[in-house]
């Protein structure tokens, strides 16, 4: 059998497939069963897969990088310096900085626009290696909605907000166990990545970063 | 000659040169951060140490004449290490603040670090001098104390080439410092050139700062389009898109950032005047027009052409060939003015002010000139001031009847204002004729008088040659895109030539081939010939010949 091709096709018929296949209604009761086994094992045993949303949440992996922050000195202003680093090593190029004249000559530059596109970033978290300042981190939380697309361009203010960093501490950064590494051991030349998971996300090294804004 | 011998290769050298110039003549490279070719020799950074062949001592390349048969080595390992160590103390108080920075990504200090240096620091950072950071030396320039490495290119600039000596090193030894004295501010109109011959970030110009990073940048040798003397300049434009999507970056892709002074002996050297170096944001000053208009609708380029093309042939056929003229200016390209004078034959004139009476005179004794647009020789050497008696002579004929269509090909002057009267006079023009078409770069007022308006590229937007005021033919390349549906004026005029019928390339290398074969000044010249230093035709001694 040759369908309406320039070559020769099979031609699949579903109305002769569905015929050759067994019919009858105790096959919609065996479907039905698989549901009703499901539903006694959830209300007897408990081990539903669903979860209530908000209130309970799902253990992310320990590598998780979620929206970034832009830290603050003590004296609640940006450490970021507009050197444009992030800027230049994003690979999504969705960092968009403007740099501004600082009146204290001894910081000099700080920016006057950083406007993060989320929807382009790719959370590779490339920016937050590149930072010379400890200015741009990442954070664990993944909310992210938005009713519009021009929402999702975050700002200055927004990305100084540091939603759920109390609770779930900063995102992984992979280069940081080498850094620490690096300098707390100098004896050692050789940089191993610590194997728990306390040491490799180290929130209270950098509690003072996230100081709040005065 | 005296003949060298650098690092093995034997070269032919002119008597009374300097190692590093021979070097540099021939391509070898010798770090340096106090020799600069237009400023002169100071010997004090110690990084062009070199062995010579017979002296114990290593000698500094750029204070060294050389002799005949001299052995040079700038490749031991003597000479590594010597540098390596002049490199140490030379960052030895340097506060690497490269992320705030201006000069990173083009410092000497990185780069010269990256390739003969590598060292860690011995000195402990707690310890490093301090020095007053990014103050104001004068109304174009800050001064960073800590970062500067003391080569004194910048004092040395002031006192050897403006003469005006404001930048000097203040203190000795340790407490050597670079500074300008109370009441003197750095305010000669060269002074952005000293940011330019920083070889580190000490002194940063005010009106980039911070504007961009520099590996952002892109650069394209041009010309200046501020006077007649043509300065050669390199355009520093975006290169790369960032930022995405975000809003109010695309804008910013075809924005010019900064000019450069290129180095060119013949003409600039490696100068250039404040007003010519910050002249591109003139072209910022007013609205640009982005779309053609002809009537009261707005339309393509290609019909505006077309409508603009069929009124110009009705009055030919009506009042005569004379009756329709077009008006260029002194700011157009070669290639641009030659298409003009192609479709209005001899109708067709460049003078707006008093551009051939004040082409040759100068402003100062260094650079800057008196007329104010860059290519006035070229208008001459095309003929193009004929009997129409510029635009004054071209009022009288429209108020007369004598002429009764007119094409204005305006760009605004780069540098200061244009006179009021220009623009009086174009109103006059533009009501006295039937009709009138300007091609425009801005959304001028005065051209709302005129029947069709055509967006056209501005200086920067267009490729195309400019002859100074000796006669130098330099060529000056397309470094942003033109906004909206702005066109080059010579790819208007070869549309128009299109319409008339006749062929002509559209590409500014192919319209000056065709110059080349009209013209005798031009001939035998081509774009590879020009290349980036220019190139001055014989035509000069030709016309004195046949005037004697």
């Amino acid at each position: 059998m040759t369908g309406p091709y320039a070559v020769e096709m099979p031609v699949i018929n579903v109305t002769d497939q569905a015929r050759r296949e067994p019919s009858g209604s105790w096959r919609t009761l065996l479907a039905f069963g698989v549901t009703l086994r499901h539903l006694a094992a959830n209300l007897l045993k408990g081990d539903s897969p669903t979860i209530s949303y908000p209130e309970e949440r799902r253990p992310y992996s320990e590598r998780f990088r979620g929206t970034h922050i832009l830290t603050v000195r003590d004296d609640g202003s940006l450490k970021c310096v507009a050197c444009y680093m992030c800027a230049t090593v994003c690979p999504a190029e969705c960092i968009y900085i403007d740099a501004g004249e600082h009146p204290n000559p001894e910081i000099e530059k700080f920016p006057t626009r950083f406007d993060i596109d989320m929807l382009r970033c790719i959370y590779c978290g490339f920016c937050v290696d590149a930072c010379p300042e400890e200015a741009i981190v990442m954070s664990r939380e993944h909310h992210q909605t938005a009713a519009d697309r021009s929402e999702t361009i975050y700002s200055i203010e927004k990305l100084m907000e540091r939603p759920g960093i109390d609770s779930n501490g900063i995102g992984y950064r992979p280069n940081t166990p080498f850094l620490e590494a690096s300098l707390y051991s100098r004896s050692k030349q050789t940089c191993d990545i610590p194997s728990d998971a306390e040491e490799r996300h180290p929130s209270v090294l950098y509690e003072s970063m996230f100081r709040r804004r005065s | 000659m005296p003949r060298i011998t650098l690092n093995g290769d034997v070269y032919e050298s002119e008597p009374g040169q300097t190692i590093i110039q021979v070097a540099d003549d021939v391509g070898v490279s010798i770090p340096r951060y106090c020799y600069h070719p237009d400023i002169g020799v100071e010997g004090s950074c110690r990084m062009c140490l070199v062995e010579a062949e017979g002296v114990p001592k290593l000698m500094p390349a750029c204070a060294t004449p050389i002799r005949d048969g001299l052995i040079v080595r700038s490749d031991t390992e003597r000479v590594k290490e010597a540098v390596r160590y002049a490199m140490e103390f030379l960052l030895l108080h340097h506060p690497i603040d490269c992320p705030v920075c201006d000069q990173s990504g083009e410092c000497w200090l990185q780069d010269y670090y990256m390739e003969y240096a590598g060292h860690l620091s011995r000195f402990p950072l707690g310890q490093k001098r301090r020095r007053r950071k990014a103050f104001d030396i004068g109304p174009t320039v800050k001064l960073d104390q800590e970062r500067c490495i003391l080569c004194t290119r910048c004092v040395r600039f002031t006192e050897n080439v403006t003469r005006t000596g404001e930048i000097q090193v203040f203190g000795r030894g340790h407490t050597g410092r670079i500074g300008v004295f109370e009441d003197r501010p750095l305010d000669n109109p060269y002074s952005i050139n000293v940011v330019d011959v920083c070889p580190v970030g000490a002194l940063t110009s005010t009106d980039f700062r911070f504007k961009v990073r520099a590996w952002f940048l892109q650069g394209t040798p041009s010309v200046c389009g501020g006077c007649s003397t043509g300065c050669n300049l390199r355009l520093d434009h975006s290169s790369r898109p960032q930022g995405g999507g975000i809003p109010g970056y695309s804008a910013r892709e075809g924005t010019i950032y900064r000019t450069v002074g290129r180095r060119n002996e013949a003409v600039n050297k490696s100068w250039l005047c404040d007003e010519g170096r910050l002249s591109f944001h003139a072209l910022e000053k007013w609205p640009r027009r982005t779309e053609a208009r002809t009537g009261s609708e707005t339309v393509t380029v290609e019909r505006a052409i077309e409508q603009i093309h069929s009124r110009f042939r009705e009055i030919r056929q009506q009042h005569g060939e004379s009756a329709v003229a077009g008006l260029g200016s002194a700011t157009s390209t070669n290639e641009a003015l030659y298409l003009l004078r192609r479709y209005f034959g001899g109708h067709t004139d460049f003078r707006i002010d008093r551009e051939t009476t004040l082409y040759r005179e100068q402003e100062d004794d260094l650079l800057r000139r008196a007329d104010k647009h860059p290519n006035t020789q070229g208008a001459l050497d095309l003929g193009l001031d004929g009997p129409l008696g510029g635009l004054a002579g071209l009022v009288d004929a429209a108020e007369r009847g004598r002429i009764r269509a007119v094409w204005v090909a305006f760009h605004p002057q780069l540098v200061g204002q244009d006179d009021p009267a220009v623009f009086e006079r174009l109103t006059r023009l533009l009501s006295a004729v039937d009709f009138s078409v300007v091609a425009t770069t801005h959304a001028f007022h005065w051209t709302d008088k005129a029947a069709a308006v055509l967006p056209m590229a501005a200086w920067s937007e267009e490729s195309g040659t400019y002859t100074n005021y000796a006669g130098r033919v330099q060529l000056a390349v397309r470094a942003v895109a033109p906004p909206g549906a702005a066109r080059p004026l010579h790819e208007l005029m070869s549309l128009m030539l299109g319409r008339s019928g006749e062929t002509t390339p559209s590409e500014p290398a192919g319209i000056f081939a065709l110059l080349g074969r009209e013209l005798p000044a031009y001939s035998g010249l081509d774009y590879d010939m020009i290349g980036s230093a220019g190139c001055v035709p014989e035509r000069v001694e030709e016309t004195q010949e046949v005037i004697r």
